[in-house]
Parts: structure tokens; C-alpha cells; sequence
């Protein structure tokens, strides 16, 4: 059979529904592709969401191992970016409640390996470096509903099932959490 | 603190984000004229754009050590997709079969070899495990701009029909093709975005842009 040399260069221009249905019927190119596009962004929503580097490459590996098992059933493909930030906010959710059941760290802890370095906070007084700070030092599940929002663009609704919270519950988590990075960003400046 | 409601206005930071967020409120005739909630307000649209700049920042250094990705995907090992299995004629004593899965993958790659075609979703239609049973190939597929579409179909079709009747025994009865997606012609802004596909995915093109089978 004739090779296709501009396969590459084709599936570059896909549509994620494309991909998806390609990928859903078995085509591990298209796969690939989708896992380069939104691979980055998986794994800086990890980073966020996870105490280490290490632990964050983890799970965006059984996250990509978790959609190839299952893009077969996705429904809508041209969905499939969103589908993918859930699928790592799960794996990202469950890796910290098993650390848990191993140990009792407290939260506020968990994230100290985070902290900029002074170097890094003098690079720049800007708001990014505030927000990055800021967002170190708040309680872990608040941060987490933060990401959750902001990073992963889940819904209210969506997040309150991924941490098995009330919708109520994540409303409050935000707005605290809200509150907190823009006060200590208004004190940075 | 701007953040905290004093002197009156009793509004939620929760709601001011609802009113951020979805451009309405109940409230909305007392956020515009609330000092406060203007200052809280201009707080929250500063934290969600140094949002966008963090999120930025990380994806750009999530990309930094090229390679760690080639490095995850080569460790899934992704396992084939095997589907249904489809009889050959053997010998007496032989139970030939080939999977569903590597029929549609012929398919897929007698599409993709066409000039402007890229196959999506393939279905083979009907009891493909019985001997002779009719059988319906639906196939989306995806065309570049200034290919003729039905010229296309066409091509498709005999190409699918003709490496089918080669590499199975299926007895196909139609070859149905479905246009979904169409994707801009090649230019030099496309070879520049293909080097950089990380940036962001583009949404699917107008579904059951057309139909055309036989």
C-alpha cells in the first residue's frame, strides 16, 4: 500500500473531532496528535493541582493511558479538550487522597516544595509572580477549586463531582479563595 | 480591605464573580452604581488575568524539556482496538479470521493517501463474522478546500471498494461517504502552524456537511 508521507502534516490540520474519531477507532497517529496539542496544558494543570513535578508527569500519564482506553466512547469529539482536563483533575484528585490515607501531612505543607525561589520573585514585582505566591499559601482545597475553575474550566457542577462537594460548598471555596489571592496581590504591589 | 463588603454593601464576592463571568446579575443595577463592588470588581478581573498570564507561563514551561512527552507516550504502549472478528477462507482445518480493527485501519489509510482526504470515524455496517453477510461501510471524512466533492466520493469509494475486495471477504454492498469537517487550503500560515500544534486545537468543522453515497 502507498505510504503517506504528508500524514503528519495532515493530521496537524485535523479538527479535534477529527482526531477523536480517529483515535476512537484505534488510529494511535491521531492519538498522538491530540496528546501533543493538549499535552502541555495537561500537564500544567497537574503541576498545579499535585505536590511534585514527579507526581504531576504520573498523572498525566494515566490520564493519557485512562483517554485512549476510553475515547472510543466519547460522544462529542469536537469536546475532547475538556474531556481531557477532567480526566487529569481526576487522576490529580486521586493521587492526593491517596497520599492522605498514607500520611497526615497537613495541607498548607504540601505545597511548600512550590515556593518561588527569591530569585524568581525578584525577576518581577508583576501580578503573575504575586498570583504564583499567593496561590502557594492557600489552603489546599481552596486551591484546588481554583484550579479546578481557572486552569481546567470545569463548571461548578463539574467540580463539586470531581471533589465530592456540595455545589455550595465549591461557590464558598472560590469566593474564599478569590478574597485571599486578590488581597495578598494588592499587597505585593 | 476592598475585598471585604463594609458600609452597606452586603453583595457576595461569589456574586460579583457570576456577574464577571456571565456579563448578568440580579444586582447588576447595584454594581453599577456601588463603589465597592467596582473596587472588588477591578480586583477580580486583575486576578483573572495574571491567571492567564500564570497559565501561560506554565504551559510554556511544561514544554521546556522537549521529549518528556514522546517519553510518556512511548511507556502507554497503547493497546489496538480489535472489534469484531471477520472470517477468512482458510484451509479445511484452518479458522482464519482478521479483526474488525484492521479492516477500518485499511480504510483509513486508503482515504488518507488521497489527495485533500482525511478519513474520521469508520464503520463497517452488518454481520461482518458471518460468511457472506452484507455489509455497509460508512465513512466521515474530512476534505480539503478546492477538491470537488463529489470527484472525491467517488475516488474514495472505488479506492475503499477495490482495496476491500483485495484484502477481505467481506461482501460490501455500499460504501457510504460523509463529508464532516473541511479544512482551509495548505499555505504558508498552515506550515508555520504545524510546527507549533501545541498552541491550541481548533473545533470541529460543521457537522453532516454533506452526504454522498451509493
Amino acid at each position: 500500500m502507498e505510504q503517506q508521507q504528508d500524514l503528519p502534516h495532515k493530521l496537524a490540520d485535523a479538527s479535534d473531532a477529527l482526531l477523536a474519531e480517529r483515535a476512537g477507532d484505534g488510529d494511535v497517529a491521531s492519538f498522538d496528535m491530540l496528546a501533543r496539542r493538549y499535552g502541555p496544558l495537561m500537564r500544567a494543570y497537574a503541576r498545579r493541582l499535585v505536590r511534585s513535578y514527579d507526581e504531576a508527569d504520573d498523572v498525566v500519564q494515566d490520564a493519557l493511558f485512562t483517554a485512549w482506553r476510553d475515547i472510543a466512547a466519547l460522544q462529542d469529539g469536537s469536546a475532547v479538550k475538556s474531556w481531557l482536563m477532567r480526566i487529569v483533575s481526576r487522576r490529580a484528585v486521586d493521587t492526593g487522597r491517596r497520599r492522605k490515607t498514607h500520611s497526615n501531612l497537613e495541607d498548607q505543607s504540601e505545597t511548600a516544595d512550590r515556593e518561588p525561589t527569591p530569585e524568581q520573585l525578584a525577576v518581577a514585582g508583576s501580578a503573575r509572580r504575586a498570583l504564583e505566591k499567593a496561590l502557594t499559601r492557600l489552603p489546599e482545597e481552596q486551591r484546588r477549586c481554583w484550579v479546578l475553575k481557572e486552569y481546567g474550566g470545569l463548571s461548578y457542577t463539574e467540580i463539586a463531582e470531581e471533589l465530592g462537594i456540595s455545589i455550595t460548598s465549591v461557590r464558598g471555596r472560590l469566593a474564599r479563595s478569590r478574597i485571599t489571592l486578590v488581597q495578598e496581590m494588592e499587597e505585593w504591589r | 480591605m476592598a475585598m471585604n463588603p463594609t458600609n452597606g454593601c452586603s453583595l457576595h464576592i461569589a456574586d460579583l464573580s457570576d456577574y464577571l463571568d456571565t456579563g448578568t446579575s440580579p444586582d447588576a443595577a447595584h454594581i453599577e452604581n456601588c463603589p465597592q463592588c467596582h473596587a472588588r470588581l477591578a480586583g477580580l478581573r486583575s486576578l483573572s488575568a495574571a491567571a492567564h498570564e500564570l497559565m501561560d507561563d506554565d504551559v510554556a514551561s511544561a514544554t521546556s524539556d522537549a521529549g518528556w512527552l514522546d517519553g510518556i507516550l512511548a511507556s502507554l504502549r497503547l493497546e489496538t482496538r480489535a472489534g469484531r472478528p471477520i472470517p477468512l477462507q482458510g484451509g479445511p482445518d484452518d479458522e482464519l479470521t482478521e479483526t474488525e480493527g484492521a479492516v477500518i485501519a485499511l480504510v483509513r489509510s486508503v482515504g488518507d493517501s488521497l489527495g485533500g482526504v482525511l478519513i474520521g470515524r469508520c464503520r463497517l455496517e452488518g454481520e461482518v463474522s458471518v460468511p457472506g453477510a452484507p455489509v455497509e461501510v460508512r465513512i466521515h471524512v474530512s476534505a480539503r478546500y478546492g477538491y470537488p466533492l463529489p470527484t472525491l466520493a467517488q475516488q474514495l469509494r472505488e479506492a475503499v471498494w477495490a482495496q476491500l475486495l483485495v484484502h477481505t471477504e467481506l461482501n460490501v454492498m455500499a460504501v457510504h461517504v460523509a463529508f464532516t469537517d473541511l479544512r482551509p487550503p495548505l499555505d504558508e500560515a498552515f506550515a508555520q502552524e504545524s510546527e507549533d500544534f501545541g498552541e491550541s486545537g481548533r473545533s470541529g468543522g460543521p457537522a453532516g456537511l454533506g452526504e454522498d453515497s451509493e
